[in-house]
């Protein structure tokens, strides 16, 4: 088991474990009362009417018992969940201090999936695995002595049944553990198998082999249901084992006591006489001192995904790339001015070195140069996504951004121009880049239903949606683009930035030509 | 709904037939022998405390047998749970495996694949979570089920052997608490787990939107707002949470309340037979710890009701799914020629018809680049052609054909499945001259396994350049009269699409070829070109025409 420090356990899960364990506690009086009114009216001399009497306290303390472990349920998931909030809203945090350009960042889906639907797995961790772990300490270390009290003999078989138990799933469980993550991975695959296969379902079409990869998903699944039926077969050994010993220890309880009141074995029980209650309450309590082992194996796999949920969620704080918080206006009046300039990613050869560039109102520029030159970083560092390692960048008012592969969520098309911003109207933007177009008309997800032109078209309504935006700063706007569009793409630019400075980076020669100016980056 | 269930008990018992029967079975065994070994056990200790007080007295009691009778169950107890584990557990794989393969029979069907492309992430997770709570539908439910049921009658019997009719009443007591239950948690889980689910499919695609666009939030100043959003999704995830945990909860204490007042009238009942002399003293004993035996699978029944909700929906849902009405793909023509003939199209939201009585024919043989600007309809008539569109009006016949698209998909599977999509019979020999003349030949000799090396999700393990020549090879592989090309060199490396051209124009001497494209090196390969504007044809020129090389020359150069 390896000994990786656990997160810390909130207070309020921890309240809640204690009384999950009261609860499960409250069953030694519970016993003592059962194995009394068998024995009231199981003797010679049967008593009836103080059964019932004992049966009535038992009931009143099932109450009790079901009260608090349905309460302590409630207390746990609250915690738990809490936790899971606490944890989302940490990470969504931290996302928003990294740099948005920030290369460590994983892909945006892997991301979102994590944050979403792998981060559950907190919360039956910390809900199930925390508080059984509580129970494990408490329950067998009270029943244990009130079983000595009556037999030192009964104890020390459940003391040596239960230490062997753990013993022996640990033989099996160095293999079991990592059986128990393979078969997560195997069952995850046979999703992911499906997927892959969806996600290229219109190339299946196309080579009409829709039959053919059906059978094909048929073989692969049958084959990932073989392998982690093979790993399956030893996590389950292990709980064999562990039921094994716990049945084999409630047993050799039962017998031992038998043949203690038959008078056929006369030691263990301190010189006293076993009576007939004493024995059906040791009886009664031995499958209790199993039952935290048993409710331990059962949430095994919840401390897996859970644990690795954790570790996956800590790692989206951090990040090695800051972003700039604010910029000042540059001296000169200028829109941008950007003095001896340099970065570089971490780890990496610096992309930017000594750049000095000034832009004036209305002033258009084009960084022109071949892909990797650092045309891409001089632009988000001008917009203030990275922060120069050397040199300053001073900028005044706003920036209207258009992305290399410009960002279009799954809403309406003046939601996707607004983007929420209050007080901005997106129609007459519409209605001059994207005329005949129906503002309402919803966009795709990831501007599916969007020709390259229309992306581009929207994306500049966006960035001059804003009237404090200074600058706009457009990453290859017409890669991508065939001529005619890319020409009518280039009008839209010239015309939309009018009165604002403008820097594009582009190694497209027809849209430098249209430029005042063109600086060569990274040549 | 019911048809649903029941189509799906048809699936499940398809997949895997009796192992799902055996499976109950075992869990009910299991159950059996726990509820034997506490009652013999209690049995035994009663009996021989009795039969130990009146030392001396005629020892009716086998010592030996019963003995014996709580060493064998103690053994078989974790035996037969262990044999129920496998069982359940290789039925349920075996469930999921064949469950898998009929979703995706039913999504590669014409109607539905297209939902599929409109708004793939969306779909693509629903699916995959109706799959996973399908999965629990026989571990969580019908194996608890079957085993309080089975527990509950053998219950029944027992205990009517120890005390006549009085001894039906624990069983039935069992039996009617599952049943409330199972209700209770159908009826409070189907609201608060649609509410959980769409609450967490917006939270997902807020978060999605939140990081995919956190440049435009961040330079619009909405990165504040947008992460409250999102927030907001995970407060109402929260309360969804919190309601199905209320009603877990509520069925925990009912469980709770039950097992007391099966205990505690268990008691009481034993009172009332011994006063009147129907019940003896070891019986008992037998009789209370049969009933504590018989608590044992309301837990699992419990996690089983709370999911009870989920599970429904997902039949539901996986249900349309499989049920959904077959359309058939077009037939080829026997004919060499493209002919369309008065095509009408119309986007599903746009207001106008793209095409409004397209006509064009191409002559065997022709090699066609179709040119225009975006929107003009270029993708549209390869999607018409394709069939993964369709037209409202208008004829078209078409030969076999063969599409290479810039989003030629690769699979998580080996090099050479992946090529034998293209033909299913094509020996090594053909592969590895497909592999050859795509220029990847090499490559794929240097791989550890050869043609057996796995690539990973969307053909991971190749770099993009080799993803599009493993495509090329896979292409090449179908012998097709007709060959439709769209965008095949877009956004590549000049090297490979100049190889990726030559290879096209090596082997393409004799078919028809129909390209799209907006790059002159593509274009290069016709000897006619046709440019559609808004759905029209407006030019339709063939090489040796002067305005032939004038459209060439408009055409974007590398």
């Amino acid at each position: 088991m390896s000994r990786k420090a656990r997160p810390p356990v909130p207070p309020r899960l921890r309240l809640a474990a204690l009384v999950q364990a009261l609860a499960a506690l409250i069953w030694v009086p519970q016993a003592w009362l059962l194995a009394g009114a068998v024995f009231c009216l199981a003797g010679s001399d049967p008593q009836p009417a103080q059964a019932m009497q004992l049966a009535m306290v038992f009931a009143g303390l099932g109450l009790l018992r079901s009260a608090l472990d349905a309460g302590g349920g409630r207390l746990a998931f609250r915690a738990a969940r809490g936790e899971l909030s606490r944890l989302r809203a940490e990470a969504v945090a931290a996302l928003g201090a990294r740099s948005p350009l920030d290369p460590t960042l994983p892909p945006s889906g892997e991301v979102a999936a994590l944050l979403a639907e792998q981060a559950e797995a907190v919360v039956p961790y910390l809900q199930r695995y925390v508080p059984v772990r509580w129970r494990l300490m408490l329950v067998p270390a009270v029943i244990l002595p009130v079983v000595a009290w009556h037999s030192w003999v009964a104890a020390l078989i459940l003391m040596v049944a239960a230490p062997l138990i753990p013993l022996f799933m640990a033989l099996i469980g160095i293999r079991a553990k990592k059986a128990s993550e393979d078969q997560l991975a195997a069952v995850g695959s046979m999703n992911g198998l499906l997927m892959d296969r969806l996600r290229g379902l219109s190339t299946i079409r196309a080579l009409k082999a829709e039959e053919r990869v059906a059978d094909r998903i048929g073989t692969l699944a049958a084959d990932v249901k073989r392998r982690t039926m093979a790993v399956l077969r030893i996590a389950f050994l292990s709980s064999a084992v562990l039921e094994l010993f716990s049945a084999l220890g409630v047993a050799l309880v039962a017998i031992y006591v038998g043949f203690t009141l038959l008078g056929q074995i006369d030691f263990g029980t301190w010189g006293q006489q076993l009576g007939l209650a004493d024995g059906l309450f040791i009886l009664l309590l031995a499958p209790a001192f199993f039952e935290p082992l048993r409710e331990l194996s059962a949430v095994w796999h919840d401390r897996a995904t859970g644990e690795a949920a954790l570790r996956a969620l800590s790692g989206l704080s951090g990040g090695a790339v800051a972003a700039q918080r604010t910029l000042d206006p540059p001296a000169d009046g200028s829109v941008l001015r950007l003095d001896g300039v340099g970065f570089a990613y971490p780890g990496a050869a610096p992309v930017v070195t000594g750049i000095d560039l000034v832009l004036k109102q209305g002033e258009k520029v084009a960084l022109f140069g071949p892909s990797g030159g650092g045309k891409s970083t001089l632009l988000a560092l001008a917009a203030g996504l990275l922060h120069p390692d050397r040199g300053t960048v001073a900028r005044a008012g706003t920036v209207g951004w258009i992305g290399h592969l410009p960002f279009m969520m799954n809403a309406s098309l003046s939601a996707n121009v607004t983007l929420g911003r209050p007080g901005l109207a997106a129609a007459p933007l519409l209605e001059r880049l994207l005329p005949g177009h129906d503002p309402a008309r919803r966009v795709g997800e990831g501007g599916v239903g969007l020709s390259g032109g229309e992306t581009l078209r929207l994306a500049l309504a966006r960035a001059i949606a804003d009237p404090g935006a200074t600058l706009i700063l457009a990453d290859e706007p017409t890669a991508h683009l065939d001529a005619g569009t890319a020409a009518d793409v280039i009008e839209a630019l010239l015309d939309a930035a009018q009165g604002r400075a403008l820097l594009v980076a582009t190694h497209d020669p027809r849209l430098a030509a249209r430029m005042d100016r063109v600086v060569g980056v990274g040549a | 709904m019911s048809g649903h269930l029941l189509a799906l008990f048809g699936l499940f018992r398809q997949a895997a037939g009796w192992k799902l029967g055996l499976g109950l079975l075992m869990a009910g065994i299991t159950a059996l022998a726990g509820v034997a070994l506490l009652g013999l056990s209690g049995w035994f200790i009663t009996a021989t405390g009795l039969a130990g007080l009146s030392a001396g007295a005629v020892l009716v009691f086998d010592t030996f047998r019963s003995d014996a009778g709580v060493r064998g169950l103690a053994i078989l107890r974790p035996g037969a749970r262990y044999a129920e584990r496998l069982v359940t557990h290789d039925a349920t794989l075996a469930v999921i495996a064949g469950l898998r393969v009929r979703l995706f029979r039913a999504l590669a069907r014409p109607g539905l694949g297209r939902t599929l492309v409109q708004r793939p992430g969306r779909l693509l997770f629903r699916i995959t979570g109706d799959l996973d709570n399908l999965d629990t539908l026989y571990l969580r439910l019908l194996v608890p089920v079957s085993a309080l049921i089975l527990l509950s009658l053998a219950g029944m019997g027992a205990l009517a052997l120890l005390a006549g009719w009085a001894g039906l009443l624990p069983g039935l007591f069992l039996l009617l608490t599952g049943l409330v239950m199972l209700f209770l948690g159908g009826r409070g889980g189907l609201a608060a787990g649609a509410r959980r689910a769409a609450s967490l499919e917006a939270l997902r695609l807020r978060l999605l939107d939140l990081v995919a666009g956190r440049v435009d939030w961040r330079l619009a100043g909405r990165q504040a707002q947008m992460s409250h959003l999102a927030l907001s999704a995970e407060v109402r995830l929260t309360q969804a949470d919190d309601q199905l945990n209320r009603l877990d909860s509520r069925l925990t204490l009912g469980q709770g309340l039950a097992g007391t007042a099966l205990l505690s009238g268990g008691v009481m009942l034993c009172a009332a037979l011994v006063e009147r002399d129907l019940l003896d003293g070891p019986a008992v004993a037998l009789f209370m710890l049969i009933l504590l035996g018989l608590l044992e699978p309301l837990a699992g029944l419990r996690r089983g009701a709370v999911e009870l909700g989920r599970s429904l929906r997902a039949v539901r849902r996986v249900g349309d799914t499989l049920s959904a009405p077959v359309t058939h793909d077009r037939a080829d023509a026997a004919t060499r020629d493209v002919v369309l003939s008065q095509i009408r199209f119309r986007h599903e939201d746009a207001p106008a018809a793209l095409f409004d009585g397209l006509t064009l024919s191409i002559a065997a043989g022709q090699h066609v680049a179709v040119i225009g600007d975006s929107g003009a309809g270029k993708s549209s008539l390869i999607a018409l052609l394709t069939g993964e569109m369709q037209p409202s009006a208008g004829t078209m016949t078409l030969p076999a054909w063969a599409l290479l698209g810039q989003q030629a998909a690769l699979f998580q599977d080996n090099v050479r499945a992946n090529l034998l999509l293209a033909d299913p019979t094509a020996g090594d020999s053909q592969l590895w001259a497909a592999l050859e003349q795509a220029g990847l030949a090499a490559v794929v000799r240097e791989m550890p396994d050869g043609l057996d090396s796995p690539l990973g999700e969307g053909g991971t393990g190749l770099s993009s350049g080799q993803r599009r020549r493993l495509a090329l090879a896979r292409f090449l592989l179908q012998d097709k009269p007709l060959w439709l090309l769209d965008e095949v060199t877009d956004g590549i490396d000049l090297s490979v699409a100049t190889l990726i051209l030559t290879k096209i124009k090596a082997s393409g001497a004799g078919r028809t070829i129909l390209l799209i494209t907006h790059l002159r090196r593509e274009a290069d390969l016709a000897d006619r070109i046709i440019r559609l504007s808004r759905g029209r044809v407006v030019l339709d020129v063939t090489r040796g025409d002067p305005v032939f090389e004038e459209t060439l020359s408009t055409l974007r150069a590398d």
